[in-house]
């Protein structure tokens, strides 16, 4: 792309409330259905289908068919496709609208996977579902479908501007499933060094998972007609010792794929670490063994507005390795959504200014959220697009 | 020499806390709710700890999401800041913002344990964090230097935990995470060993009770000597991160030992016989007052249930050294 500053959505959007309610056999409220009125016409979507659906839903009580809500996933998909295009953004996809969410989107498709009993908690009240491998993990079968072919199919017949796939990393998914599987294998062979065990067994776990998991998804959207995958790494600082992983794990992914972008999506890095380095520093040096193929990476630096000293290590390595930047410009943590603070374009405009001015190269940047936008209300989600697109414009005029 | 075994930290959340604490959070449900299940779950938990012929009696910290909570929530002059990861794992904590120097204090952990339940139930044993641990894990501010605020919080966490013996409880352990991890990092300095020192200095002996520094998610192999010169009743060391080999190599005499042999971040149950060669071999060549097992962490990293069979193996692998 020649224009300077390119946009682009990192991954999730909420899903509209009423296609929630209504596929849950829960109450439309008039709010909700309203809100599906006024985005349609404002994105010139046609919603009469999904409209009678949820006044079957509504009026009738009727529980929807499997076809109802395929056609209201479609629906909600292709809303999101033209939200992005119409709020100005370059690279599109949908909102990650068919995904239940990131981890078990892809945990659930997978064998040799159990889920844990419980939910496991991990920030306050928030919780995951774990997944425990107990064998090797390998797709299900006819899986890819429904896991990343129909949703890339559906973008591709309708997105209007350029897409960028989200997709699971390898690593992300080894952090927050157990490892059951590859440590007892291992046990053995390890059985006096701990810390060598942990580390090799989560290797293996990892290269398995790039190789059986997420690398048949990237090969099959790629044979598609795929042109730039983004794989998804929110973990990867979290074990300082383990980075090299993420770097394998990367490789293991994306080898001998040519004639497609990759790029990596990392947030919340460590900015405590009990050692000299934090932040985006800990990916260095093991990221330069990154493939080449993966030249692009984006990064949440809004939420912490340190972008000299996040970039910095960027800037230090280039003579030996230059990555395109995503630079995260709108924070999108719940927290600032509940103090009802927002970024204005001239926000967004100096933070992109900083980080050329950092990088000393304005064609590495790129501009983003800091993040996917699941937790955060839809209006507020157009609002940061909104001020991603304009300013970015303002710092193209300079 | 019989061993002993324990828990030694959070436990994990059942389905049922978590259904409570999900529609809280979603406005639906209520604070009593929550409550009410934590506090149903934690006296299941101490129940079960009986019942396994464990040597002390935690409670489950049902009540707080963090080992700081209490102290960040309760204490004049802290208050709760950012939120970052606790270690390597995919759990988060708030750093404590202290602003120096604080008053001595107690009862900031009151309303979170279950102490007269516990108390029923067998000898009960406090856990706070270690002042090191608190201190480089928080923000602080206020303190002419870092030994003066190691010093404050040493003398801060005697009082709690003086209090807490006096309301009847057995044993305190300090968590120290921190120590081993950097350690494990390559970034220990002397200054840290230094600050370690120093409050354990202050809390390191509690009137009526005995005392444990545990050290975790990190490989403590190369501190140990320095750890066996604190004055503190019980060293704990996490054995899924340490090697045996380095544990053996020192003289416990005088000292109790703490052995984190079950992993409590990975749902694999270890083999028994493989636990009671490891610690036969740590009894024979340590020389320790005291032998304990437990698993290297809290369980809550992996739930509820298996939380539970990693309970399970602990008593059995007690039972059959013990025989």
């Amino acid at each position: 792309m020649n224009k300077l500053f390119p946009t682009y959505e990192v991954g999730s959007l909420p899903k509209l409330n009423a296609r929630v309610n209504a596929t849950n056999g829960k109450r439309i409220s008039q709010k909700d259905l309203d809100e599906v009125k006024y985005l349609s016409e404002k994105f010139s979507v046609d919603a009469n289908k999904a409209l009678s659906i949820f006044d079957k839903n509504a009026k009738h009580k009727e529980v929807l068919t499997n076809e109802n809500i395929e056609d209201l996933t479609d629906f909600n998909a292709l809303l999101y496709l033209r939200l992005q295009e119409g709020l100005g953004l370059d690279f599109v996809y949908d909102g990650e609208a068919r995904r239940r969410e990131m981890y078990q989107h892809v945990a659930a498709k997978i064998e040799g996977f159990e889920k844990t009993p419980e939910m496991i908690r991990s920030r306050g009240p928030d919780s995951w579902r774990m997944a425990v491998c107990v064998d090797e993990p390998k797709l299900k079968q006819n899986s890819l479908d429904d896991l990343i072919l129909n949703e890339f199919e559906f973008v591709k017949d309708n997105a209007r501007e350029n897409i960028k796939i989200p997709m699971d990393d390898p690593y992300m998914i080894a952090v927050m499933s157990d490892n059951r599987h590859y440590l007892e294998k291992l046990r053995d062979k390890h059985f006096n060094n701990p810390r060598k065990l942990r580390y090799e067994a989560k290797r293996e776990f990892t290269l398995a998972l790039a190789r059986n998991i997420i690398r048949p998804q990237v090969k099959a959207v790629v044979d598609a007609g795929a042109r730039w995958i983004q794989l998804d790494i929110p973990a990867a600082t979290l074990d300082i010792e383990h980075i090299p992983i993420v770097v394998d794990g990367v490789n293991e992914v994306v080898r001998e794929i040519d004639g497609v972008k990759f790029s990596l999506h990392m947030c919340y890095p460590r900015r405590v670490t009990l050692t000299d380095k934090n932040s985006y520093e800990l990916l260095f040096p093991a990221i330069l063994n990154l493939n080449k193929n993966v030249d692009h990476l984006s990064l949440e630096l809004a939420n912490a507005d340190n972008y000299e000293k996040d970039l910095a290590v960027f800037a230090k390595y280039a003579d030996q390795r230059k990555f395109e930047i995503g630079v995260g410009v709108v924070d999108i943590t719940l927290e600032k959504q509940q103090r009802q603070e927002i970024e204005t374009q001239e926000m967004v405009k100096d933070r992109i200014l900083r980080a050329v001015e950092t990088l000393n190269d304005e064609k590495l940047i790129y501009v983003a959220p800091d993040c996917g936008l699941r937790q955060l209300s839809l209006d507020r989600c157009m609002k940061l697009y909104e001020v991603i697109a304009e300013g970015a414009e303002l710092a193209r005029r300079g | 020499m019989k061993i002993g075994a324990y828990l030694t930290g959070s436990f994990g959340q059942s389905q049922e806390l978590y259904k409570a604490r999900n529609e809280w959070k979603r406005g639906r449900g209520s604070e009593e709710k929550v409550n009410e299940q934590a506090k149903k779950d934690a006296q299941q938990i101490i129940k079960l700890q009986k019942e396994a012929g464990l040597d002390f009696i935690i409670d489950p910290m049902f009540h707080f999401y963090y080992l700081f909570q209490p102290f960040s929530e309760n204490v004049a002059g802290v208050s709760v800041g950012p939120q970052e990861n606790w270690f390597n794992n995919n759990v988060f904590y708030w750093r404590p913002r202290i602003e120096g120097p604080l008053e001595i204090q107690t009862g900031f952990t009151k309303k979170y344990l279950h102490t007269e339940e516990l108390l029923k139930n067998g000898s009960a044993m406090a856990i706070l964090p270690s002042p090191y641990s608190l201190l480089v894990l928080s923000d602080v501010k206020g303190y002419k230097s870092k030994e003066e605020a190691v010093t404050n919080l040493g003398e801060i966490l005697l009082a709690e935990a003086q209090n807490l013996v006096s309301k009847g409880y057995r044993r305190v352990q300090y968590d120290e995470p921190a120590i081993a991890v950097k350690q494990s990092l390559g970034a220990l300095t002397k200054e840290d060993l230094h600050l370690l020192r120093r409050g354990i200095g202050i809390c390191g002996k509690v009137n009526g009770a005995t005392t444990s520094l545990n050290t975790y998610f990190g490989n403590a192999g190369q501190i140990i000597s320095h750890l066996l010169q604190l004055p503190i009743d019980c060293i704990g060391i996490d054995g899924t991160e340490t090697s045996i080999n380095d544990i053996i190599k020192h003289n416990f005499s005088g000292k109790e030992l703490t052995l984190g042999f079950l992993d409590a971040r990975n749902t694999s149950l270890e083999n028994p016989q493989d636990i009671l060669e490891s610690l036969k071999l740590v009894e024979n060549k340590t020389n320790p007052v005291k032998l304990w097992l437990t698993p290297n962490a809290g369980t809550e990293y992996r739930g509820f249930t298996h939380g539970i069979k990693k309970l399970e193996l602990l008593a059995k692998v007690k039972e059959m050294y013990n025989e």
